[in-house]
């Protein structure tokens, strides 16, 4: 894992005097609210419906068992004793009060931890796999990539005060964990002819309320131009990008505006400016990057399928945990551990000070004492031996982590929705919970197999609903709370946008609306065929009739959030309610 | 555009200074006077020019060199437009004068300004012009080149330099 120097730590502990200053200054009248949100944004503080709410930056969803203790420490001093683990692999606390957010900062500084650029009109945390460095599929690992990045990113002279926030992610194994297709700008490193790593560059995507799949600009670019070809795109963006309409900020919306050859060619332009500027990246600076990310001391154990496998068969409850939850590693005799905070009644995502200090003690007794976040809203050990298995599951399922949901139905990936959010049209988390009441027996989601379901309360989308298998939208008619339901989204390799089945419906319909989902699937499905597969191979209209049948919950007329209303032309609209509509290359 | 109202306290190089323009929000562009570019022909010598920050720069920057001041105008303080384009004046076209920003400017923007090749900035008082000499002096340092600093720390020391 990446370890602060001297310039790391003073900068961050700088970083926390500002905001300090700022934050003074704002409570003596001296900095306007709109001028003082600005510099807060940047700083992770949101002001929510009900509190305040931190985003505590996870850099690529590592943390070490220290940062996750003092995770822990801060949601017990400055929540009610819950994290939450976010869709970018970050955690979020609620209830800070605005006066103590510099001190948390301080506390965070002490444990090489931030908020910077969290949230606001900049470049945000970089995401990978949260399998990066020990998956057994892993070409390329992405970590040394994303620290370089993550310095190029921090404080950007150019790019801070961008048209709108700017995600980038990406993905150096074989299978796309990171949802790179999805970002603003989406890596994908692999290995050159000559086994250096190449990066390609895709550029445009985006869920929110144009989902949008990214476009590729740019292939097997060498090491050494990662980040002036970055810095190519963000001034065309920073230049470019709208800013009349935040709705049409994003850089999607200007890739689609200029045509993608136009933007390419911009791009291009640029660069040939700065390849060769001080920006290029020097191999011993990978070099020392790199080397932060060496392996940690792995014993030299056989693998031990044997043992495990009568274990296995000794307990079914085990066995569906080794089958979902726990992933190939790199090196023999190890696994990778996902631990699901998705316990039924439980809001996806939310962890407690209690399972933080748990985890971090199993992260040092049983592997490395690092953690991983996953945007899946999930907690990773990186290195468990794999003869301490069967001790972790018991003391997982003691802490309420051991659900062996991974991948399944009821390993919900939910936004904080009405409940927390101001910006949400709906509620999520009751109905996250309603859909689990009614699926959480294990054999019936054994027998589905793998399906992502995604929801979010607002066309925002941090639920990521376009590219689940069956995403949830919640929206508001006139003050009441419905649900659209799409199915067929994607969000790795071959990524798709969802398509809406039609009507949305009221909250208690939801768990009937999937169960009539799963009906179709399960009577129409091929020998070994996922869900996906189905729904590409048999299109969405069987669904459609199943769920709208004459028997089928009570509908209500189609509608479209309100939001989406304010100021926008009346032939602008059908987009947002059409996600099908994508930009796909090729 | 309206004249300068004379509350606005000028920062420049870190110090504040007395200003000796008068930008206009029309031509003839005249000496003593920072005047709009489209007023900017045959300007005489001694004469400022100011642009929006959303102008392009490729177009700018050959007519401009000469001048004794650039005016950058920044129409809202999260408006980081003029940042690309002050740091392509500088660092592209080489421009030497002074490049200042006027607008919305928040003092702890400054910095984001200075760093991009921004030496005078517009502020609304004197409590705001102090502050923004403290912002532009706060950090230590970097990860990225700048104007200021063109090499990233890594480009500083032994392994890589």
């Amino acid at each position: 894992m990446y370890a602060y120097n001297a310039i790391d730590q003073r900068f961050v502990d700088e970083r926390v005097e500002q905001y300090r200053d700022q934050t003074n200054r704002f409570l003596a009248g001296e900095l306007a609210e709109d001028q003082f949100q600005q510099l807060r944004l940047r700083n992770g503080l949101y002001v929510q419906r009900l509190a305040p709410m931190l985003r505590i930056a996870v850099p690529y969803g590592t943390l070490t068992a220290i940062q996750l203790r003092a995770l822990a420490a801060i949601a017990r001093d400055y929540d009610k004793g819950y994290g939450h683990l976010s869709t970018r692999q970050n955690m979020q606390i609620n209830w800070p009060q605005l006066e103590a957010v510099p001190d948390i900062l301080a506390r965070l500084a002490d444990v090489q931890m931030h908020c910077i650029q969290t949230s606001g009109s900049c470049i945000r945390n970089v995401t990978t796999d949260q399998f990066a460095g020990v998956a057994a599929d892993e070409i390329v690992d992405a970590r040394p990539y994303c620290e370089i990045i993550r310095q190029w990113s921090t404080y950007h002279p150019e790019f801070d005060w961008l048209p709108r926030k700017f995600k980038i992610a990406l993905n150096g194994a074989a299978n796309d964990r990171a949802a790179i297709h999805v970002h603003d700008i989406g890596i994908r490193i692999r290995l050159g002819d000559d086994a250096r790593p190449r990066f390609d560059f895709l550029v445009g995507g985006g869920l929110g309320r144009t989902p949008v799949i990214g476009q590729p600009i740019r292939e097997g670019l060498a090491e050494r131009h990662l980040l002036t070809y970055l810095e190519a795109i963000l001034r065309v963006y920073n230049r470019y990008g709208r800013r009349d309409n935040k709705y049409k900020a994003r850089i999607k919306i200007l890739v689609r505006a200029m045509t993608p050859e136009r933007f390419r060619e911009r791009v291009d332009a640029e660069w040939h400016r700065l390849r060769d500027s001080p920006a290029a990246l020097p191999k011993a600076e990978i070099a020392r990057i790199r080397a932060h990310f060496a392996p940690p001391a792995y014993e030299d154990i056989a693998d031990q399928s044997a043992y495990l496998a009568a274990e296995r068969l000794r307990d079914p409850a085990f066995n569906a945990w080794m089958r979902h939850n726990v992933a190939p590693h790199k090196q023999s005799g190890y696994a990778v551990v996902t631990l699901s905070t998705k316990a039924t009644g439980v809001p996806p995502g939310d962890v407690t000070d209690e399972q933080m200090d748990a985890v971090a003690c199993w992260s040092e007794r049983f592997g490395s004492g690092e953690v991983r976040i996953s945007h899946e809203q999930n907690l990773v050990l990186p290195d468990v031996r794999q003869r301490d298995l069967r001790r972790l599951f018991e003391l997982a399922s003691s802490a309420c982590l051991g659900q062996a949901n991974v991948g399944l139905l009821t390993d919900i990936v939910c936004c904080p929705g009405g409940d927390f959010c101001a910006l949400a049209n709906a509620k999520s988390i009751p109905i996250a919970e309603a859909i689990q009441r009614r699926f959480d027996a294990y054999d019936y989601q054994h027998d589905l197999g793998p399906i992502d379901l995604n929801i979010s309360g607002c066309m925002n989308a941090c639920g990521h609903h376009h590219v689940g298998h069956i995403g949830i939208l919640g929206v508001d008619k006139r003050g009441e709370e419905f649900y659209q339901v799409s199915i067929g989204g994607n969000q790795s390799d071959d990524a798709s946008l969802g398509r809406i089945l039609g009507p949305s419906f009221k909250a208690a319909d939801v768990p009937d609306v999937i169960e009539r989902i799963l009906d179709v699937y399960t009577g129409e499905r091929l020998d070994g065929e996922v869900f996906l597969h189905t729904v590409r191979r048999i299109g969405v209209e069987p669904f459609k009739a199943r769920v709208y049948a004459e028997d089928a919950p009570r509908r209500v007329p189609v509608i479209r959030p309100k939001s989406v209303e304010i100021g926008r032309p009346a032939a602008d609209r059908s987009d947002d309610a059409r996600p099908a509509k994508t930009v796909r290359a090729g | 555009m309206r004249g300068r109202p004379r509350r606005f306290v000028l920062v420049k190089d870190c110090a504040i200074i007395a200003d000796e323009w008068t930008l206009v929000g029309e031509g003839p562009a005249r000496p003593g006077l920072i005047a709009p570019l489209d007023a900017w022909f045959d300007a005489p010598d001694g004469a400022g020019v100011w642009v929006d920050g959303s102008a392009e720069v490729e177009e700018v920057a050959p007519r401009v060199l000469g001048a004794p001041v650039v005016a950058v105008h920044f129409p809202a303080f999260a408006d980081g437009r003029g940042l690309s384009f002050g740091r392509l004046l500088r660092e592209r076209y080489g421009y030497g004068g002074e490049l200042r920003a006027f607008g919305e400017i928040v003092p702890d923007l400054t910095e984001y300004m200075h760093r991009c090749g921004f030496d005078a900035f517009v502020l609304a008082d004197r409590r705001q012009a102090e502050v923004a000499i403290a912002c532009i002096q706060r950090m230590s340092d970097h990860y990225q080149g700048s104007f200021r600093q063109p090499r990233p720390p890594y480009l500083r020391t032994a392994v890589c330099a």
